[in-house]
């Protein structure tokens, strides 16, 4: 027996009615001898689901109540007259009970029920000559939805979604800072939960290994809901800030408010840190959100599942599926800020967009991070630590270690000690966790690192290890190159794969000063047993974000606000400054409701500037006296002004 | 990406693709218009039409079959499927007569109202498909006592005019089969006619999409819905066809609040009951063109109801009778001798149809006139198969409603009609309908013709 809809018992109900309405005679077979159960999903499946919760209810019912009693049932509503309610609803259960176990008995739908229509010698039929051909065959429910697929999820509506959000905002705003929080632990615990089908959702749409999903993905997220219940609601609460002497008996304060809609653009290759991270800082802060996924990556439904399992309202966190276009739409419709993680060409376009509306714009964009090995560094930590700086992600993270200096001292014996790792490392979009590096989430960007890789190879550069690849797999090994050249475009520009260039440098300032000259500026790693020489170069590279003898840690804490410099981005998030730059921070001042006027309100005149001006001297030249003195002319300027005020 | 901008922003996005429908996308398309249909149903065509019973009913109809008034004493049938009622119909094309035009007009006060000026309109809607008289030779003995009988109580019928091309009788093809979509294309169904002319011609069809929403908001109209199963979707379009019918329309506009007072009032059916006649003898009325007569009797007419040359398959036979177990299957057993006419009621009683929190109601009931009527039909189908000697006479315990009209009644005050008579919705000069769903009253005589000539006529006048 065969439903998906029906449970067992259920089926048991239907067969038992069956008997009732058709107990079968010497020329028609009863109901149930026929297994006719088998097929009334055809029916169930088309029903609303409101007849079908009926249905199920009775035959729930039907499956314990003695026939004589489903008969009486059936009999009394057989009886039914006249238009009351109660007549009404006897009808309709009368019409659908006798309608399923008709339809079922009469369609004909296996060789055993073939006697039926015998037996009523219906032997309607039409020769339907299949040679003619179907012209219209071509045209299928799934031909035409695939064609239409192309102006269909593109054009989901973006000034419905704003709608939606901005009706969304008000709640969002009466929503306390505790209650917000409340969600947030819910989706802890449904992230918590769920974490496997997030992996195996996170691995089915971007190929990471799936230790990378875990650490970085699962981890990561969980991280940063515990750092938003820890701190939250301190970093948005009231600020009181200091009121100058100059403003005696007044206060003041800052409120973080909500700015309405955040519009969030996320990338491919954290699909899942960079959609929950993003959303729940805005949402904590007030805001509606609109999340547009990558179209490589989208985790299609997979963010919604999550939120509404933690009882968010749909119209809180809308996601918006769809290419640039639908990016693009988005901003027309004039979000509150627009918080992006993205490539720097991206990055461009989308403030060129804000700007016509002057809407704020966060921009978390890409990078070339270097890793300095100095010569007395633990040399066993620094290379597994820029291997894992170099591959975690398959080299797609946008803090990736794409450069690698190592003094020349040390050079040599750590280039052994390198190719010794990396040999090890395996390849794989696993299952298990027993895998380092997973397959190229886009094959466009294969594309880049193939062509970066011929163009290196090209301009001298030497590979040492990653021959095997045929330059179109997406499963790329490590690449380990030396000889690299400043014109090569791997030491340019963003490869994004994984790739692990090595380079000798002498001196220190030297190597800060080209460094420095780079147009990136997102993150740099250090490697040395010398604090100062640690302090020093961490000060003197021009860079978001820094880890000392590690790499891509500072993310690793959600009290520090990561962003880059010069083309890695604007602004910062995470932390404090993060969660606040989802805020209008609004300034407020409070002075009591006296009858008092003030001194620099009107009328002027030339007493009121002579003692104002002798005020502001006084104030502003320092020492005792003055001060007795700045006190003394205040006092004598506030009764004057109110004076001449009330004249 | 940059080319398909273009197909983002419809010139017309039409609701439904049924009669009105189809051929107002026709239409539209010629005018060299971007047009985007719409159809909640599957799309079916000869070869993948449903063969059994029980998928017929519950593939082609909405809510699996059929749906019911508040009393739960009639059954709507409303087509969910590429084609609408064209493909479950018995595509009768029957002109109205004078009487319902000045009917319509008299409920109405539109002006084209009228016989000679939609004659032009009638004319080009029957070039568009292929009409045949069924032969005398084939008709089959259910058609045989209805012609007979007839007769004998002088009463006026006529053969049948059908939108076919060549049934191949003489093969013993049986058209009741084809109540569940035409399996040999001979029926000329929008979907092999409009709907295949209009994709020629660069129609985006859209199966399996269900729209709840519109919004006007001036330059454009939105539309917002969900494709089977998936995330809710929007298309934007300058001008929207609604052709979703008496009910779809009415739920539609209800469902996006919209501010008419008329909405979902004056709802018809030409409600239908069934009378079987049984006789010694087999009829075999499932034969052939099973339906091949129709009644032209004035007095009819004056009374206000028609007779039909009707029958149903099975299961729609075994909903007919009242009662279950042994008294129902030996009933059933009898089918094989029975002759079937039903009698379609002019309706005077206009029902209402609402929407609210996600739930259809429709009160539809029979005031004394429509009952007098319906038994004046009643009186008549006795006589004519008394006349031919049957032995019982069993009536119909299920009468059902497919002539599904009114809703959004056409008019000049937007305090009783939703419609003007430039096709648009009263309040919104972007939205415009020309489906049975104008219909002002019940006109007596089966809709599908005049609803293509009023849909070609309201093409016509479209203007983006």
């Amino acid at each position: 027996m065969i439903s998906t809809h029906f449970s067992k018992l259920q089926l048991r109900g239907l067969n038992r009615l069956g008997d009732v309405v058709i107990p079968g005679d010497h020329d028609f077979p009863s109901f149930s001898s026929l297994k006719l159960d088998d097929h009334v999903d055809r029916i169930l499946d088309h029903m609303n689901d409101d007849d079908r919760s009926g249905l199920k209810i009775v035959m729930s019912l039907f499956a314990f109540l003695p026939k004589f009693f489903i008969f009486f049932i059936l009999w009394i509503t057989e009886k039914a007259e006249g238009e009351s309610f109660l007549a009404s609803q006897l009808r309709l259960v009368n019409t659908g009970l006798k309608g399923v176990i008709f339809t079922l008995y009469y369609s004909n739908l296996n060789s055993k029920s073939e006697i039926i229509h015998q037996v009523m010698e219906w032997d309607a039929n039409i020769n339907d000559y299949p040679d003619e051909g179907d012209e219209m065959q071509q045209y299928t429910d799934e031909a035409l939805s695939g064609e239409s697929q192309k102006y269909f999820d593109t054009i989901m509506d973006a000034h419905k979604i704003r709608e939606i959000s901005r009706n969304a905002e008000p709640k969002l705003r009466s929503l306390s800072i505790d209650s917000r929080l409340r969600y947030i632990s819910r989706l802890k615990e449904v992230i918590l939960n769920k974490r496997e089908m997030i992996i195996d959702r996170i691995q089915a749409d971007n190929g990471k290994s799936r230790t990378d999903a875990l650490v970085s993905e699962i981890f990561g997220v969980l991280d940063h809901l515990a750092w938003l219940e820890k701190y939250a609601a301190k970093a948005l609460a009231d600020e009181k800030v200091p009121t100058p002497v100059s403003l005696l008996g007044k206060s003041s304060k800052i409120y973080y408010e909500p700015m309405g809609t955040v519009l969030i653009i996320s990338p491919w290759n954290y699909p899942f840190y960079q959609a929950i991270v993003p959303i729940t800082a805005s949402f904590v802060a007030g805001n509606a959100v609109i999340y547009k996924p990558s179209e490589v990556t989208p985790l299609t439904g997979l963010i919604e599942e999550l939120l509404q399992a933690a009882d968010f309202q749909p119209s809180w966190v809308q996601v918006a599926y769809g290419e640039g276009k639908m990016g693009a739409d988005l901003i027309d419709q004039r979000p509150d800020k627009i918080f992006f993680t993205g490539s720097v060409a991206t990055g461009k376009k989308i403030m060129a967009q804000a700007s016509q509306y002057l809407i704020p714009v966060e921009l978390e964009l890409g990078g070339k991070d270097p890793s300095i090995v100095f010569e007395d560094a633990n040399l066993e930590r620094a290379v597994r630590g820029v291997l894992w700086g170099a591959l975690t992600c398959t080299g797609q993270s946008c803090t990736s270690v794409e450069q690698v200096y190592v003094h020349e001292s040390i050079y040599d014996k750590f280039k052994k000690m390198l190719l010794g790792e990396v040999s090890k490392i395996r390849q794989g979009t696993d299952s298990n966790g027993e895998g380092e590096i997973g397959r190229m989430t886009a094959h466009s960007q294969t594309k880049i690192v193939a062509e970066h890789l011929q163009d290196a190879l090209d301009k001298g550069a030497s590979l040492l290890f990653g021959d095997s690849w045929d330059r179109e797999t997406d499963l790329i090994p490590p690449l380990v190159l030396e000889n690299l050249q400043k014109n090569m475009l791997m030491v340019q520009e963003e490869t994004f794969g994984p790739i692990v260039p090595l380079q000798k440098f002498s001196s220190e300032q030297e190597l800060i000063d080209e460094l420095n000259e780079s147009k990136y500026g997102l993150s740099a790693s250090i490697w040395s047993a010398d604090k100062q020489r640690c302090d020093r170069v961490s000060r003197a590279l021009k860079t978001g974000n820094v880890s000392i003898n590690n790499v891509m840690l500072t993310e690793g804490n959600h009290n520090l606000p990561f962003g880059g410099v010069k083309d890695s981005g604007i602004g910062r998030y995470k932390g404090v400054h993060g969660l606040r730059a989802f805020c209008h921070s609004k300034s407020v001042l409070i002075d009591g409701n006296s009858s008092k006027c003030e001194v620099n309100w009107f009328p002027y005149t030339e007493k009121k500037y002579k003692s104002f001006d002798k005020m502001m001297v006084s104030l502003f030249s320092g020492g005792i006296g003055n001060f007795v003195k700045f006190a003394l002319t205040g006092v004598g300027l506030e009764s004057y002004s109110d004076k001449i005020a009330k004249k | 990406m940059r080319t398909e901008i273009k197909n983002h922003f419809f010139d017309v996005i039409i609701i439904g693709s049924g009669v009105s429908g189809s051929v107002m996308a026709y239409e539209l398309g010629k005018k060299g218009l971007n047009c985007l249909m719409l159809e909640a149903g599957e799309f079916f065509s000869r070869s993948n039409f449903p063969k059994k019973e029980i998928d017929g009913n519950s593939k082609l109809y909405w809510s699996g079959g059929a749906e019911f008034n508040q009393t739960a004493n009639l059954a709507l049938l409303r087509p969910k499927v590429v084609g609408g009622g064209s493909i479950v119909n018995q595509a009768l094309l029957d002109r109205f007569d004078q009487n319902a035009w000045d009917d319509f007009k008299r409920n109405s006060g539109v002006n084209f109202f009228d016989q000679d000026k939609m004659s032009e309109w009638y004319q080009k809607a029957e070039q568009g498909v292929n009409q045949e008289v069924i032969p005398a030779e084939f008709r089959n003995k259910n058609a045989q006592i209805f012609a007979d009988g007839f007769k004998a109580n002088g009463f006026e019928c006529a053969p049948l005019n059908r939108a076919q091309k060549n049934c191949r009788y003489s093969e013993g093809n049986d058209c009741i089969e084809c109540l569940s979509g035409c399996k040999i294309d001979s029926k000329q169904s929008m979907l092999i006619t409009y709907i295949k002319e209009s994709l020629k011609q660069g129609l985006k069809l859209l199966s399996k999409f269900e729209v709840d929403q519109i919004e006007d908001k001036g330059d454009k109209v939105l539309v917002h819905g969900r494709h089977y199963k998936s995330q809710r979707k929007s298309f934007s379009c300058r001008k929207l066809v609604l052709a979703a019918g008496a009910i779809g329309n009415s739920k539609l506009l209800q469902n996006s609040n919209w501010k008419l007072p008329a909405i979902g009032h004056h709802f018809y059916t030409h409600p239908q009951f069934m009378v079987l006649g049984e006789f010694k003898e087999d009829i075999l009325a499932h034969k052939g063109p099973f339906q091949a007569m129709k009644s032209a009797d004035a007095g009819f007419r004056k009374k206000g109801f028609k007779l039909e040359n009707v029958f149903a398959p099975p299961v729609g036979l075994s909903m007919l009778f009242k009662g279950f177990g042994h008294e129902h299957m030996q009933l059933m057993k009898r089918i094989k001798k029975m002759a079937c006419i039903e009698v379609a009621v002019r309706d005077t009683q206009p029902g209402k149809i609402s929407f609210k929190k996600g739930k259809l109601k429709i009160i539809k009931t029979l005031n004394e006139e429509d009952k007098k009527r319906r038994n004046a039909g009643i009186e008549a189908i006795e006589k004519i198969f008394s006349s031919q000697g049957a032995v019982a006479i069993h009536q119909g315990n299920l009468p059902i409603g497919l002539h599904l009209m009114g809703g959004c009644r056409i008019g000049q005050d937007d305090r009783n009609s939703v419609v003007n008579p430039e096709f648009q919705l009263h309040n919104s000069k972007n939205i415009f309908v020309a489906d049975s769903s104008i219909f002002p009253s019940a006109p007596g005589i089966n809709p599908s013709l005049t609803i293509m000539a009023l849909s070609k006529k309201a093409a016509q006048g479209m203007v983006l």
